[in-house]
Formats: structure tokens, C-alpha cells, sequence
């Protein structure tokens, strides 16, 4: 039965053909309308020295009634 | 070199604006604006659009060198 399925060329061999038909603004668009969570922790360094720490936990979304903005107006910004 | 660096900028700003533009039409679309709102955000995605011809020409850049080729990934903005 699933013997006449054919395999999708997912894994072919030369890389992806073609560019992404989707200017990368509106995938960020769309990412943000969808919300993200990016959460890691860098570590800015010169010659294997490290200097700063930064410790992301950062929801990105729009603002909607599932998201909703923490204070009524514009706020300080 | 200068020119590059200011076209750099001047991409990165015009990807925030583009993208809160979109944005802005999302949330109203949303509906739950009042009609003021609407208009004052349209004006000022009107008036910072202005402003980034302005500076563009200010410094002799043109709008397609702000958009960035990413090879497979298409393009940054789009080719309008």
C-alpha cells in the first residue's frame, strides 16, 4: 500500500533551486502576527576573552486580544 | 565608503518601517481602533515614508539599493 506512494525529493542533492518567492519582511511579518519566543544566552567576546553577557527571554508578537500590550497607551516609549 | 555604511542604515530603517507597516495595517484590520487612531497612524507611516525619500536623496541612495540580495533566501524587501 505504500508501495505507490512516490518519495517526495526532499533530500536532493543540489541545494535549494531558486529563490524563496517571499521577501524575508513579510515572513517577519508573519512571525510576528504568529508571536515567537527567543530565549539564549550570548556571550560578546574579543580574542577568546569574554566581555558582556546577554540573556535573552523575548516574546516578539503583535499586539492582539491574545496578546495584549501590558499598559493602556503608547507607554514611556 | 561612507555612502555604504549610510545605505546600511538606511536599510535596516527601511525594514522596521515596512515592517510596521504592516504591522499597523494588521491591527486594523483588527478593528478595535477608533477612527482617530486609524488616521493619525496613517499619517505617520505617511509622513516617515517621506521623510525616507528625503534622506535617500539626501544622501544618493537609491530604493533599490536598499533592498538586500539573501541568494537563496529571495530577497529583504520587496521588488516593488
Amino acid at each position: 500500500m505504500a508501495a505507490d506512494r512516490a518519495v517526495v525529493p526532499w533530500d536532493s542533492a543540489e541545494p535549494l533551486s531558486g529563490p524563496i518567492g517571499v521577501p524575508l519582511v513579510d515572513l517577519l511579518d508573519r512571525v510576528l502576527a504568529t508571536g515567537v519566543v527567543v530565549s539564549g544566552d550570548l556571550v560578546i567576546a574579543i580574542a577568546d576573552v569574554p566581555l558582556v553577557r546577554v540573556s535573552l527571554h523575548a516574546l516578539l508578537s503583535s499586539v492582539s486580544e491574545r496578546v495584549p500590550a501590558p499598559w493602556a497607551d503608547g507607554g514611556p516609549l | 565608503m561612507g555612502r555604504d555604511l549610510v545605505a546600511l542604515v538606511l536599510t535596516v530603517v527601511e525594514l522596521l518601517r515596512q515592517l510596521m507597516e504592516r504591522q499597523a495595517i494588521r491591527r486594523v484590520e483588527q478593528g478595535d481602533l477608533s477612527d482617530e487612531q486609524v488616521e493619525e497612524i496613517g499619517t505617520t507611516l505617511m509622513l516617515l515614508d517621506q521623510r525616507m525619500k528625503e534622506l535617500c536623496d539626501q544622501h544618493g541612495v537609491r530604493p533599490e539599493d536598499l533592498n538586500l540580495d539573501l541568494g537563496p533566501l529571495g530577497t529583504l524587501l520587496p521588488r516593488d
